[in-house]
């Protein structure tokens, strides 16, 4: 048997580089096409519940798709709310990123807000300053409520969802046990405490605009820094190289040298900072006050606006600003068409699921390949 | 099987068109490199996979195999390489699961014995029915498994790459066994990429290369060369050439080394020996020995818990792996595809876990990619790792350039000591000529190299110095390594025989 014998074909490195880009290019166009055909399909889903229980699916959606753009002051809530989320899926993407699943900004943000409330109300302070230094109190102590879960992890192998939700819960009820008793004042007839000082509270739009912008406020544009610091700090420093190594192979990251348990206890501890800027956001920005569950529910919010963002920190003011729409539709529609909030939420649960199903995109992907070589063939 | 053709959803063309016919009574291996679509071929055979298009014939008649369970109510047979047993299970339990004799609604233990036993002597397989799986050496799971198949009514026994586990004794056995089975009729699909052991089982052998069968051939036409040209589709040089070693000074001093696991089983117990610039050490020895926790914890991955560990002098025991690689330690290791690299980063990111956080890669605090994409072309030209691009995940690589990401990280570290953990496991021909390549000009250049193999053959050719350990000790240091037999060796390998501590300590 005289066996042919090809030699192996010559490795073709540019014409395999134009391969490579043209398979990214195309994948990135699945990629958006999937997450397009998902948001239709979630509204699909929400028309035909609407039509089910007998609401007019039409009147809903105008108001749900438009509302937000109806009035300048609902635009507002939504610059508002939009804020919020992207700090908040930020400060989420950092741990993430390490594979961290630290729960703990909900918990992170009703610290953040008392602590910047404490300073901004009781101590004097001179322009600038006065935001300055509630916003640095805040982030220090976000930081350290980080922090702890993050070494509990690390050195223990205490179960970072355990121990951020638990947190959470304690934090959370001392928040409302000093707002009760010690931050309202005696004789108030709401429970709420006093207004920070004037200094401290960040300018609005509405008065920068002249045009009714509700809370949102400037610190919209800190937004933008925000969003390129932790891209760089994801992607431009040895720290973020340590996070990312770790989320992709932690054996990796320690055969190779890396730190890794110092590193993941200060992904957790920098998330913490970061959503203690989200709690600092609605203290001296939003409500200029400490309210009753002033950030009640927006933890989980911000985890869904990273996932969707794939933990990417350059998306995620585009899935912070999305979700943020849908949220304040959902109230508009609310009002508007008395439909449920609930239709909200079951769209954004179709959305979530379906996105953050990545075996479906990968599915699609397979599949168009796989007729592209048919076609090839043919 | 005719015409099998495979594509996996993924996109990947598994099999492309293969032909492949065994006959009845007959020990026929598969040959073919890692990824040439062996394994593939017989997953659809035993039902695990279906083909895209093709046709299976049984005895003459067309047949859809679509689970192993129509697989092995048609007599086929397969065991895996990766065994699986329930190891709280006796042996006649996990023989007889999933097809008991049962007394009333109980398993009937004693026929299950029996069958065993009866079994057990038909074929000459000798195992004891009565002893729990999880403490019988490997080579008698083994049989265990190619019973349980018997056991079942297989008369087409697939077996995959059953001897990668094996001491030379017990793959003796394995082939007298396998013979027996032949001479009672049954027929033996035999899965390798050792040629050797190809050559002296088989009848037939048929080898795959790139999704295609390359041919059949009979054994009497097929030497090792004509069949590793087959797999690879050039000439390979499979004895590994090297100028005589150029020994420098001590540079790795263990003395008296000690681990336990958390679970305070002593792993390793008094480990002493040195490695000298320009030299290959090869540590030999059945899998389990302690070969992983003594690399690792020179590496730094573990803590000793005694013991001397210094390098070039310096003391490295008990270091983090930082410090152990700063000191000048590269460590390819055991499982590089889970240890040695992040499928998900890129090729770039991949070749600068142990340097990243210093010039030129990151200055006054950032990173800088220039210089990491120069790094890593750099790399890629040199090594010859097939990548179009840097920035492209390592996932992307097939494994044998994951390999080479590796080694061109591990080698351009310019290390004092290199260890190399398996450095040929589950790699192709191709790929083993290039790592033998590399640990050889790395040695010559004056590197001093620990190697841990259980491939004996690699170990014994590559090494010039040899120790074997067994149960957590060194029980022999053979200065040169030439002119050993792997008998001789298998035989400290099973601690059957144990040099004295002063002739170890001789040959330190």
């Amino acid at each position: 048997m005289q066996a042919t014998l090809p030699t192996a074909p010559a490795f073709d490195r540019a014409a395999e580089r134009a391969r490579v880009q043209q398979e990214r290019r195309r994948s990135a166009m699945i990629d958006f096409s999937v997450t397009l055909g998902t948001i239709a399909l979630a509204l699909l889903v929400g028309f035909l519940v609407m039509l089910i229980v007998g609401k007019d699916p039409l009147l809903a959606y105008s108001s749900l798709l438009s509302g937000p753009l109806s009035r300048s002051n609902r635009t507002g809530r939504w610059i508002e709310d939009a804020t919020t989320l992207i700090i908040l899926g930020l400060s989420v993407s950092i741990p993430f990123r390490a594979r961290q699943f630290s729960l703990g900004a909900q918990g992170q943000m009703f610290i953040a807000a008392m602590i910047a409330a404490v300073v901004a109300i009781y101590l004097p302070m001179p322009p600038v300053v006065a935001v300055l230094l509630p916003l640095a109190a805040a982030m220090v102590v976000g930081f350290l409520v980080g922090l702890l879960p993050g070494l509990m992890k690390a050195y223990l192998n205490a179960n970072e969802i355990v121990s951020t939700l638990m947190l959470n819960a304690v934090i959370v009820l001392l928040y409302d046990f000093l707002l009760t008793n010690v931050f309202t004042p005696p004789g108030s007839q709401s429970l709420r405490s006093e207004l920070i000082q004037p200094n401290s509270m960040l300018l609005r739009l509405t008065a920068i605009f002249g045009v009714n912008l509700g809370r949102a406020n400037l610190a919209v544009l800190f937004v933008a820094i925000l969003v390129i610091a932790v891209w760089a700090l994801l992607n431009r420093t040895p720290f973020g190289y340590e996070i990312r190594t770790i989320g992709a192979n932690e054996k990796f990251a320690r055969y190779g040298g890396i730190n890794t348990r110092r590193t993941i206890a200060l992904s957790f501890a920098i998330g913490g900072a970061i959503a203690a800027v989200a709690g600092a956001h609605l203290v001296l920005g939003v409500h200029q006050r400490l309210i009753p569950g002033i950030a009640a529910g927006l933890g989980f919010e911000g985890i869904v606006v990273a996932l969707l963002a794939r933990n990417n920190p350059l998306f995620i003011p585009i899935t912070g600003v999305f979700y943020s729409y849908l949220r304040v539709g959902g109230d508009i529609m609310e009002q508007e068409a008395a439909v449920g909030a609930e239709i909200v939420q079951v769209i954004q649960a179709v959305i979530i699921l379906l996105l953050t199903a990545q075996v479906l995109v990968d599915y699609v992907k397979a599949r168009s390949r796989r007729a592209r070589s048919v076609s090839c063939a043919a | 099987m005719r015409h099998i053709t495979k594509i996996y959803p993924n996109g990947v063309l598994a099999d492309n068109d293969v032909t492949f016919e065994v006959r009845a009574g007959e020990i026929h291996a598969l040959v073919g490199e890692n990824g040439a679509g062996k394994s593939t071929l017989m997953k659809i055979l035993y039902g695990m996979e279906r083909p895209t298009s093709g046709q299976i014939i049984l005895r003459g008649k067309p047949v859809t195999i679509h689970t192993p369970h129509e697989a092995i109510a048609l007599g086929i047979g397969m065991v895996h390489q990766n065994f699986m047993l329930v190891p709280s299970f006796t042996i006649a339990e996990n023989i007889v699961l999933g097809a008991e004799p049962l007394r009333g609604a109980f398993v009937d233990r004693r026929a299950a014995i029996a069958a065993t036993t009866r079994l057990a002597q038909e074929y000459g397989l000798s195992v004891d029915p009565e002893a729990v799986v999880d403490a019988v050496p490997v080579g008698m799971r083994q049989r265990v498994e190619i019973l349980k198949a018997l056991y079942r009514g297989a008369d087409v026994l697939i077996l995959d790459e059953p001897t990668a586990v094996l001491t030379p004794q017990e793959t003796h056995e394995l082939f007298a066994a396998i013979r027996q089975l032949v001479n009672a009729g049954k027929t033996v699909i035999f899965i390798s990429h050792k040629l050797r052991e190809v050559m002296e089982i088989s009848d037939r052998i048929s080898v795959m290369r790139d999704a295609r069968m390359v041919g059949t051939i009979d054994k009497r036409e097929a030497d090792e060369h004509l069949l590793a040209r087959m797999m690879v589709g050039r000439e390979v040089f499979l004895d590994i050439e090297k100028p005589p070693a150029q020994r420098g000074p001590v540079v790795l001093k263990v003395r008296d080394l000690e681990y336990a696991t958390e679970a305070g089983v002593e792993v390793l117990k008094h480990v002493s020996f040195n490695v000298y610039a320009g030299e290959i050490l090869g540590i030999a020895g059945v899998e389990g020995n302690g070969q992983t926790e003594l690399v690792e914890v020179i590496a730094g991955l573990r803590a000793p818990l005694g013991g001397v560990i210094e390098l070039d002098g310096k003391s490295i025991a008990g270091l983090t792996p930082r410090e152990v690689r700063r000191a000048g330690v590269a460590h390819i290791p055991e499982d590089r595809l889970t240890n040695g690299v992040a499928m998900t980063l890129s090729i770039q990111e991949n070749l600068i876990v142990d340097r990243y956080a210093r010039e030129p890669f990151t200055r006054g605090g950032l990173m800088r990619p220039a210089e990491i994409a120069r790094n890593s072309e750099a790399l890629i030209e040199q090594y010859a790792i097939r990548a179009p691009d840097g920035t492209l995940p390592v996932g992307s690589l097939s494994g044998g350039n994951m390999q080479k990401v590796v080694v061109a990280r591990e080698l351009s570290s310019r290390p004092k000591l290199l260890i190399a953990a398996q450095p040929t496991r589950g790699v192709d021909i191709g790929a083993t000529e290039f790592m033998h390549e590399q640990l050889i000009k790395a040695r010559n250049a004056g590197v001093a190299i620990l190697l841990v193999s259980a491939d004996l053959s690699e170990v014994m050719s590559l090494s010039d110095r040899l120790a074997v350990m067994h149960d957590g000790r060194i029980v022999a240091i053979f200065p040169d390594a030439r002119g050993l037999t792997e008998e001789e060796v298998g035989l400290y390998m099973l601690g059957t025989k144990t040099m004295t501590p002063a002739e170890i300590e001789r040959n330190w």
